[in-house]
């Protein structure tokens, strides 16, 4: 791309983007959506398996409240029905053996349900009996209320297992009358299982209840059968139940008072034990509080409820209905349920996180890998394309024409050089026959894109170069100015350019080394030595015919000026002619001369005001005509014609070729430069003048009667003029593609491009500089 | 200008043109211009040559094959590339393409000012240069509808070779046009290939370049038989 196009058209800034998608972005977003995928499914089985964990607790702790439900019925269950069954049994005995009944019920039923600890019967005409264990193991104790001489005693006797009496007392009965008793009123008019509340049973210690149930005997008497029932037992029971790991249970009534549940005995002796204050303790029972709570607002049934952040679940159940509306509370965490499901959730999310990175870990992969192979492809294209540079650069060296030809410039070869190579200038250089000096072929200069040449170094100046070069191997140094070999060329010749690297390739003609080619600031890869070897190869042809060309000019020009030396000329004759040699005096018809050369000078009208200036210009005119004539002279040329404000210098009108024609008007022109440069500036004046130079064949001779005038026509004369009319700048030397042909071992030249002349076609123009 | 030598400056691969769009006949067109060479299309009907230009530069529409300039597929580019690439070339129309809104110099300059950097100083110092080359006391200012025909021919040829394009585009403007403007354009053709660039020129008759033929690489005929190589004598 051009450094002022604003857009690259060769980049393609969409393929990129696509490229980027298709390179990362797509293996991310597909990375991310496996991570979601997996995501959601472990959250998806997370909660399915934490709402299967919460029915399965539910449904577990459901059990768990049945069977504690049973069990509980079945702890009470003879309280309630012995009392149906025993009233039933005494209701329809004679009344003698009412007692016996009682007794023998009573009796059976102390030694068979632990949980029993008394009966009572009583009637309405105050008339009380009582069973109920003894202190001593294995005896019963049957009570009777008495009345002896109006005053009413309690009659103890006590039974052992095998039915025979051990003993019996009698105590004051205090005026004791069943009738007044919770057990007894509670009956009142109902014929249904009435409780009362828990009270401290003396006898046994134990915290009882009494279910009591009112019926009539056959004899028509009202009689109360009492069941005692220890809740230590019930509450002994309920420590026992394990509900989950660490659940537990109790029984409270509709009131909130505690019927049976854990540290009964503790509760009550707190109480003061007084059954009215054996209510819920929150602070002891917060969960069962709140189940409780619950229970009051929403009814039976399973509650989810959470303390101290963390999560029960509770139950409140309702038991028989013979058990006066208890209530069983049961509360577990819910975590004694759910833990397996919890650590099988945390796998799962352990394991998601461990695919997680695992998926990361591989998109990175991916996209490592992907971008490998894209800088893969990248570089196989950059190679791709060098292999198709190299192979088009060395075609357009190989279809140059006249490559071999050394008055052909090798511009394609440089120019090639530094396409390949990437080097900022890429010169050839060539030793001179004595090795003594180098002189450049050619140097482009690739961002400037522009050739030059002529230039020249020494031995003496540069000799450890020259040894390096000599010794024929390639080699390269990073910083020119620091390596000896190079340090000289670096401060004659790269300093200019400001290059640093510097590549040498040693050039190998039949004589050993002639020449080399040099790359500044090369991007130089291993394997285009190769082409710098082709490329050396090629200059290696030029040179060797190059030095063919020069073995067989040298000597015609050291002749040729020995004859210019040994000529005689006379002064000048007049009318148009400034100068003209004494063989022109003697042409008298028209001729053909292969090689002559013509230098046409062109000056521009300058603006003059005024007499006086006038007259100081034409003085100047005519100083600068007697300057060209002594000029003309010096340099032996045949003629200064002139015409208007042109001047045409001739030289080598003869009729054999002489070789050294354009070397006296080369010399002649650069004289008269510095002739005119000199005598404007003096005037104070521009360099108002151009000059133009070709060398070739041209016919001419002399014209018209007396006097008869020389003139010169043909291309070589078109060419001068064209040269000097399109000369680059005022002042300067213009010269065809022939004169730098034979000139560029001799003088400075510089290239001006290829031009487009009318009638002539294509060529090149220099410009003519100076000596060597 | 970087000179393009990775192969074909531009290519046409058994282009097919569209003749709905273009008049073009829909026979493969294959033709390869490579840097630095100078292709003479003869084309009598001007309006085939106009569309045979707008086929190299992309703005045709292809049945099938490619048309490739400086390697790049026009029918892959984007509109950004597209444009881009675009204004690598220089085109002379037959029929003027002026815009009439703005005034000549701005014409002239527009392209350069669109797709490069350069300095306004810079444009207007080469379009001076151009102008005077080609015949013209200076860059015209005024609209182009206010131009003659000839001045009109001239100001085509110093905006197309205005900037360093790759390609050229021609369509003849010596036949018609000023004669004192051929060694001009000559010039300026030879210059422009000397840094590289490809240059097609679409002529009506052979008169016209025949004092260029020794600069030509070769010659085509444009006709209802599709692009056709003609041997040069």
């Amino acid at each position: 791309m051009s450094s002022e196009e604003i857009i690259d058209p060769t980049v393609q800034h969409d393929a990129s983007v696509r490229r980027v998608l298709l390179h990362l972005v797509l293996p991310f977003v597909v990375t991310v959506m496996a991570v979601l995928a997996i995501a959601l499914v472990g959250i998806n089985s997370y909660r399915t398996t934490k709402e299967g964990v919460s029915t399965l607790t539910h449904q577990l702790m459901g059990a768990v409240q049945q069977y504690i439900v049973q069990q509980v019925t079945d702890y009470i269950l003879p309280a309630a029905t012995g009392n149906l069954i025993a009233s039933g049994m005494i209701e329809h005995a004679p009344a003698q053996v009412e007692d016996k009944v009682f007794y023998s019920y009573g009796s059976t039923m102390l030694r068979k349900i632990p949980q029993l600890q008394s009966f009572y019967l009583a009637d309405d005409e105050g008339h009380f009996m009582l069973i109920a264990r003894a202190a001593q193991q294995g005896v019963q104790e049957h009570v009777r209320l008495i009345e002896k001489n109006g005053h009413t005693y309690f009659h103890h006797a006590f039974w052992d297992e095998s039915g025979q009496k051990i003993s019996e007392t009698e105590e004051d009965a205090k005026g004791y009358d069943p009738r007044t008793r919770d057990w007894y009123k509670n009956t009142a008019g109902t014929d249904k299982v009435t409780w009362t509340k828990p009270h401290l049973f003396p006898t046994t210690s134990q915290f009882v209840m009494t279910s009591s149930l009112r019926f009539k005997t056959d004899a028509g008497h009202t009689m109360v059968f009492a069941t005692n029932i220890s809740l230590n037992e019930l509450s002994s029971y309920l420590d026992q139940i394990k509900v989950g790991k660490t659940g537990s249970a109790m029984i409270v009534d509709s009131h909130g008072l505690l019927i049976a549940g854990k540290n009964l005995t503790q509760q009550a002796k707190a109480a003061g034990w007084d059954p009215d204050k054996m209510v819920l303790d929150r602070n002891a029972y917060p969960v069962f509080a709140l189940g409780y709570d619950h229970y009051r607002v929403r009814g039976v049934g399973p509650r989810h409820v959470t303390w101290d952040g963390k999560d029960y679940i509770t139950i409140a159940a309702s038991l028989p209905r013979y058990s006066d509306s208890w209530v069983l509370l049961m509360a577990a965490p819910e975590s004694d349920f759910g833990s397996f499901a919890r650590q099988s959730s945390h796998q799962s999310l352990q394991f998601l996180a461990i695919i997680t990175v695992f998926s990361l870990v591989l998109a990175g992969l991916l996209v490592r890998q992907v971008r490998r192979t894209e800088a893969g492809t990248r570089l196989l294209e950059k190679q791709k394309a060098q292999i198709q540079r190299e192979s088009s650069a060395v075609q357009v060296v190989a279809v140059a024409p006249r490559l071999f030809d050394p008055t052909v410039e090798p511009l394609s070869l440089t120019e090639q050089l530094t396409l390949v190579t990437g080097a900022r200038r890429a010169t050839l250089w060539r030793f001179l026959h004595d090795g003594a000096a180098m002189v450049c072929e050619d140097a482009y200069d690739q961002t400037q894109n522009t050739h030059s040449g002529g230039f020249e170094m020494a031995r003496t100046e540069l000799g450890p170069f020259f040894a390096a070069i000599e010794e024929g191997n390639a080699f390269s140094v990073e910083n020119a100015a620091v390596d000896p070999r190079t340090t000289r060329f670096e401060r004659l010749i790269m300093r200019e350019l400001g290059t640093k690297a510097l590549t040498v390739c040693p050039v190998h003609g039949p004589h050993g080394v002639e020449g080399a080619i040099m790359l500044e600031d090369p991007h130089l890869q291993p394997h285009l030595l190769y082409f710098l070897d082709l490329m050396a190869g090629v200059a290696a042809l030029r040179f060797a015919a190059q030095a063919q060309l020069l073995d067989s000019q040298a000597g015609k020009i050291v002749d040729a000026g020995q004859q210019v030396a040994a000529l005689d000329v006379p002064p000048p004759q007049s009318d148009n002619m400034l100068m003209m040699a004494p063989e022109a005096a003697a042409v008298n018809s028209a001729s053909i001369y292969p090689s002559v050369a013509v230098l046409v000078i062109t000056f521009s009208d300058p603006v003059v005001e005024g007499e006086k200036e006038t007259e100081a210009l034409i003085a100047l005119i005519n100083q600068l005509a007697a300057d060209v004539q002594s000029v003309a002279q010096e340099e032996k040329l045949f003629a200064v014609e002139v015409a208007g404000h042109r001047m045409i210098c001739t030289a080598g009108c003869l009729p054999q070729p002489d070789v050294t024609a354009i070397v006296r008007v080369a010399d002649a022109a650069l004289k008269m430069r510095e002739i005119f440069m000199a005598s404007l500036a003096a005037a104070d004046l521009e360099p108002v003048f151009t000059m133009g130079i070709d060398y070739g064949p041209a016919f001419g001779g002399a014209v018209g009667n007396s006097p008869k005038v020389f003139n010169l026509w043909g291309q070589t004369v078109s060419l001068a003029e064209l040269m000097a009319a399109g000369a680059a700048d005022p002042g300067t030397i213009q010269v065809t593609e022939r004169v730098y042909a034979v000139l560029r071992d001799r003088y400075l030249f510089r290239s001006r491009g290829t031009f487009f002349a009318p009638h002539l076609g294509l060529g090149r123009a220099y410009t003519l500089a100076a000596r060597r | 200008m970087e000179t393009y030598a990775a192969g074909p400056l531009l290519e046409l691969n058994k282009a097919v043109p569209s003749f709905e769009d273009s008049g073009l006949p829909p026979i493969p067109f294959n033709m390869k211009l490579m840097p630095g060479e100078c292709m003479i299309v003869e084309a009598r009907d001007p309006s085939r040559a106009t569309m045979f230009a707008d086929m190299c530069s992309g703005m045709v529409e292809l049945e099938s094959g490619q048309v490739s300039f400086m390697g790049l597929d026009w029918a892959n580019l984007q509109d950004r590339e597209l444009n881009a690439l675009r204004g690598r070339i220089g085109r002379i129309t037959r029929r003027a393409s002026w815009a009439e809104f703005m005034p000549t110099h701005l014409g002239i300059i527009l392209q350069q000012l669109h797709h490069t950097t350069r300095t306004l100083d810079d444009l207007v110092a080469e379009a001076v240069r151009r102008s005077e080359d080609f015949g013209l006391p200076g860059v015209p200012t005024v609209s182009p509808s206010l131009l003659s025909d000839t001045d009109l021919t001239r100001v085509s040829c110093v905006r197309a070779f205005m900037g360093q394009p790759h390609l050229l585009l021609l369509e003849d403007p010596l036949e018609g046009g000023p004669p004192e403007m051929y060694n001009s354009f000559l010039s300026s053709v030879t210059e422009a290939r000397d840094r590289g660039a490809g240059v097609i020129w679409l002529v009506r008759s052979n008169a016209v370049w025949q004092s260029y033929r020794q600069g030509i690489t070769s010659t085509w005929r444009l006709a209802d038989d599709g692009l056709v190589a003609v041997r040069m004598a």
